[in-house]
Formats: structure tokens, C-alpha cells, sequence
């Protein structure tokens, strides 16, 4: 062993070089970064003075936090408990090779390789209280009486904003089937044999078989809910009336007006809440996987 | 035989086809969520904004083809459309480089902390990047490279580090010794035996994160927003943000425009679907 680090020590050194300094500069720099200057009252250019939890403190006493905070669990609820659920739902009528699965399969995951920005200004097309698909939709099927201005009433914003990327169930379906067809076909076999229904091998085989699955997309669905910018950011800008305000907007709000002291104290605290959330999720279920698919 | 249903004429109770009703009901609730918002946008990019009003369910009367001849020429797409591929392709060589020869050196060698070093950066899959924007904007813009395509290549590269380095150091560290053991033999040195050997064999490997990395660049809009403040290095996305205030009114043009922006992710789609879907579930089923 001390051998081989003495016979290429030099190349080792060299090659694990580049890959250090891009992630000290962009990982641990801004960790340290955040955490220091969440800290400070600072404006960027001015000295910065140490304040303690300050800017914690006054970030959970603004209620605009408060709403944004509240808003980024529901993101995260609606992500990793809805849409994992429609997404095995479907990952399990796919993996019994209905006809044409594979088609349904590429097709249900084309719109996860279309930008959310995209995405995101198609619904507001969608939505737009004046001839907007959806308003125009309910009225030729006489609900007329339900048409909204979707994005501009309080109680429907969020909803709106949400259902459009939760239906998006391609990502995290990809992921279960291809776990749920790896379960070999002679244990559903030998179930059958014993009489077992569908729903029983589903509900006995299949679901405990792809837990660790479903727990790592989980994971990953309420961390991409914390993350939540791009949608909120075009469709509403956190309004009307910051009912759809989230984390990571507010911070680019604060961070526009220089006040980079509470700015980093949101990025803090979304970092600690993303860690609680995943580890709390993985020990209430006793798993512990790679997170493979894991990317911004 | 996993079909569920008997295939063969046997006659099926009411609750198989109930079964086989909702079955089929999700499917297609899919297919139409799927579709339909997609089908409504370049109908109606098609249309006069008039007939976008009156008739929003028709097809268009006459193909307004000028739409997107206008869109064109209010959005500068093309610029927007170069600087996303320089942004992206760049993005995607220096992410591959660096994390093809740091896999190689946590894959192929052994020595001290490589693992805590291996552990420490794969660590970084987890972290919620949004939380890094001011650290990120005071990092550019004192690299002088703040609204430059300089600065997005190196976040895009430095971002996907971590997810890029667990692919490819997983391919890597399945490749057998004996085929590096015949190189050193002949004498290969240790960057020899890199780009000679490792490398050529871990292609499919620098597909699947390429491919990752080359998508995210493609679709990134936060530090696109954050770092960059003019046509300078605008790419693609953040382009899309400006045309509700470039267009104004003329909705359908902007529809257009929107339409020019997905094709290609959708041309790409289809004729990677495989890889794309081979490198997302390469993962899931190891694990």
C-alpha cells in the first residue's frame, strides 16, 4: 500500500488536484461562506460585524419567512408524498408489461428533458385568467362558474404553481420501475401458484422489495420541494400577496438588496432543513442507500 | 407470466375489468397531461392572437408560419441558442476532465483518506445549491468573470462535480485489473495508462454524466439569473424570462418562441431516450 502511494504519489497528487480546488471552490467555500456570514450584518462592501443568530432570529419572526417556510413543506410534501405515489402508482401497472409500455414509458419522462423554465411559461399560457387553455376548458365543458384568474387569486396560486411540476411524474417513475422490474419474475410466479391476487403480490412482493427505492426518491423529491425557485420565480414571483413566496426566492430578494446577513441566514437554514427532512426519512425507514440520481 | 390478466378468452370477473378500466385510466390521464399542454402551445403558436381568443380549441385557420419569423427576430434566439451550446459543451469537457482523472486516481490507486476525500465529495450530491447563491455571485465577481460565459462554465462544471465523479468512479472501479495490469507490463506510464486504458474503457460511463451534466447546463436558469446581467452570456433559459417583456401582447408569437426553445431537448430526446433512461436506472437497480 505505501508502496504504490510512493510509486505515484506525484500523479495522484496531480490528478485529484483539479477536482479538489473546483470543490473547495464551490462546495466547501460557500458552505463556510453561508454559515460565517449568516452570522454578520453585512452589505457586501462595508465591515461586517458579528450579530450572533440575529439574522435567524429576525428571518422566523418575518412573516413573509414564516410563509415561505410553510410554503417550501408543502412543496415538499406535494413532491415526495404525492408524486412519488402517483409515480410508483404508475411504475407498478407499467412493470406488468401492459401493451406499449415502453412508449408510455419514454413518453411519460419526455417533459422531465424540457427546462421548468419552459414548462413553467407553458402554464402560465395555460393558466392566464383571460383565454388561457384552462378557463376556456371549463367553460366548454360547463363549469364555467369555476373559471379563476389562477395565478392571481390567493387561494389558488400555490396549488397552480404546484400541480404543474407535480404531475411531472417521469423522473421518479423511470427510477421505480427500473427497480420494480428487477425483481425476478419466478417470485410472482410462485405467488400465483399459491393463489395470491395482483393487488396481494403488489402489496406483498413488489412494495417491500422497492422500499429503498421509493425512500431514496422520497428523499430526493423533498429536496428538489426545498429547492423550489424556477416555477414560483416566473409564473407569480412569490405573490400575490407572497402566498406562493418560498425559501429560495426570498433569499434572491434579500440578496438583491444587499442585505447578504439574512440572505445566508435562509441559505443556512435551508441546508439544516434539507439535512433533518433527508436523515429523518431515512432513519423512520432504516434505510440507508446511495442517492444516486441526486443533482440540482 | 406477470400479465395479470388471463389472455386467453377466459372470461374475466368484474373486478378484472374494473382493475383493467382503472388501469388503463391512469395511463391515459398521463398520456394527457403529458400531451395536451404541450399540443395547446404550438397549436396556438400557430394562430393569430385573435383567433387564440375566439376559438382557443380550433386549429388555426391559416398557419401563421410569420409567428415564428417574428419570434426569431424579437428574442435574438440564435445568440441566445449559441451561448447555451458553448455554455453547455464547455461545461460538460472541464466537468469530465476533471472528475474522469480524479475518479481515476480514488478508483485505480490506493492511499491515504481516499475514501474520507471520495466520501467528502460525493457528500456534495445533497446539498441544496440554492442556498449557495451569494457565495457563488461574490466568487465569480471576484474571479472577473461575472457576466461572462467563463462564469457559468465553471459553476455548471464545478456543481455536477459530485454526481459526475460517483458515476463515472463506479464505472471505473468495475473495470477488472488484469486489463490495466497488461498495460503497466508494457510499460504504460501512470498518464498512459489513464488516456490508454481507463479511459477508452469507461466510455459509457462519461455518456451517462455527460449527458447529466450537458442537460443541467442546458436547463439551468438560477445562476443563470444570478450571473449574468446582459446578452453578453445570456443563454437559452434565462432568454425565455425576457420574452414576457419582449413580446408584450403578442402572445402567440411569444408561444413560438417558447416552441423554438424545447425542440431541441425534444430532438435530443429521441434520439438519446435510451441512454438518458439506461444512465437513470443504472443506479436505482444497484441499489
Amino acid at each position: 500500500m505505501t508502496m504504490k502511494f510512493h510509486k505515484h504519489w506525484k500523479g495522484i497528487i496531480l490528478f485529484l488536484l483539479p477536482v479538489l480546488v473546483l470543490y473547495g471552490m464551490f462546495f466547501l467555500y460557500p458552505l463556510v461562506f453561508v454559515y460565517l456570514v449568516s452570522l454578520m450584518k453585512w452589505n457586501g462592501v462595508t465591515h461586517m460585524a458579528f450579530i450572533g443568530l440575529k439574522n435567524y432570529i429576525d428571518n422566523f419572526r418575518n412573516p413573509i419567512f414564516r410563509l415561505a417556510l410553510g410554503n417550501n413543506f408543502i412543496w415538499a410534501f406535494s413532491l415526495g408524498i404525492v408524486q412519488i405515489a402517483l409515480a410508483a402508482l404508475v411504475a407498478l401497472i407499467l412493470a406488468r408489461r401492459p401493451k406499449g409500455w415502453k412508449v408510455l414509458r419514454t413518453v411519460y419522462f419526455l417533459p422531465n428533458v424540457i427546462s421548468k423554465v419552459a414548462i413553467a411559461m407553458m402554464w402560465l399560457a395555460i393558466y392566464n385568467a383571460d383565454f388561457g387553455m384552462l378557463n376556456a376548458l371549463l367553460k366548454v365543458v360547463g363549469l364555467g362558474a369555476l373559471e379563476t384568474n389562477w395565478l392571481g387569486n390567493v387561494s389558488t396560486a400555490l396549488p397552480a404553481v404546484i400541480f404543474q411540476e407535480v404531475i411531472y411524474i417521469g423522473y421518479f417513475m423511470i427510477i421505480i420501475l427500473a427497480a420494480t422490474m428487477s425483481i425476478p419474475e419466478s417470485f410472482y410466479e410462485a405467488a400465483q401458484m399459491d393463489g395470491a391476487t395482483v393487488w396481494q403480490q403488489e402489496r406483498f412482493i413488489t412494495l417491500p422489495l422497492v422500499r429503498g427505492i421509493i425512500v431514496t426518491s422520497m428523499t430526493l423529491a423533498i429536496a428538489f420541494g426545498l429547492r423550489q425557485f424556477e416555477s414560483t420565480f416566473l409564473m407569480t414571483n412569490g405573490g400575490p400577496a407572497n402566498a406562493t413566496m418560498v425559501m429560495g426566492l426570498q433569499l434572491y430578494v434579500d440578496l438583491g438588496s444587499l442585505d447578504y446577513g439574512h440572505a445566508n441566514a435562509i441559505g443556512g437554514t435551508l441546508i439544516i432543513i434539507g439535512a433533518i427532512l433527508i436523515s429523518g426519512i431515512r432513519r423512520l425507514f432504516g434505510e440507508r442507500e446511495e442517492t444516486a440520481e441526486a443533482n440540482q | 407470466m406477470r400479465a395479470g390478466l388471463d389472455p386467453v378468452g377466459r372470461r374475466l370477473g368484474v373486478t378484472d375489468v374494473i382493475a383493467k378500466i382503472l388501469k388503463w385510466s391512469v395511463l391515459v390521464l398521463f398520456l394527457l397531461l403529458t400531451f395536451l399542454p404541450l399540443l395547446y402551445l404550438v397549436i396556438s403558436s400557430f394562430k393569430t392572437n385573435l383567433a387564440l381568443q375566439v376559438r382557443p380549441f380550433s386549429l388555426p385557420v391559416v398557419w401563421q408560419v410569420s409567428n415564428y419569423v417574428e419570434a426569431v427576430k424579437i428574442s435574438s434566439l440564435p445568440l441566445l441558442f449559441l451561448h447555451s451550446i458553448i455554455i453547455s459543451t464547455l461545461a460538460t469537457a472541464l466537468n469530465l476532465l476533471v472528475t474522469t482523472m480524479g475518479a481515476f486516481a480514488l478508483s485505480r490507486e490506493r492511499f491515504r483518506f481516499q475514501n474520507v476525500i471520495l466520501n467528502l465529495i460525493l457528500a456534495g450530491v445533497l446539498v441544496p445549491i440554492i442556498a449557495f447563491m451569494v457565495p457563488y455571485f461574490k466568487l465569480i465577481s471576484a474571479m472577473k468573470i461575472y457576466d461572462t460565459i467563463w462564469g457559468l462554465i465553471i459553476t455548471y462544471a464545478s456543481i455536477n462535480v459530485p454526481i459526475s465523479l460517483y458515476l463515472i468512479h463506479g464505472f471505473m472501479g468495475s473495470i477488472p485489473v488484469e486489463l490495466e495490469e497488461a498495460g503497466i507490463m508494457d510499460g504504460c506510464s501512470f498518464w498512459q495508462r489513464y488516456a490508454k486504458i481507463i479511459l477508452p474503457l469507461s466510455r459509457l460511463g462519461l455518456v451517462t454524466a455527460g449527458t447529466f451534466v450537458f442537460l443541467f447546463a442546458w436547463n439551468e436558469f438560477i445562476y443563470a439569473l444570478l450571473l449574468t446581467s446582459s446578452l453578453r452570456a445570456r443563454t437559452l433559459q434565462l432568454g425565455i424570462q425576457f420574452f414576457k417583456s419582449q413580446f408584450i401582447t403578442d402572445y402567440t408569437s411569444m408561444y413560438a418562441a417558447i416552441t423554438l426553445t424545447i425542440i431541441p431537448s425534444i430532438a435530443v430526446y429521441i434520439f438519446f431516450h435510451e441512454r438518458i433512461i439506461k444512465g437513470l436506472t443504472s443506479g436505482a437497480v444497484k441499489g
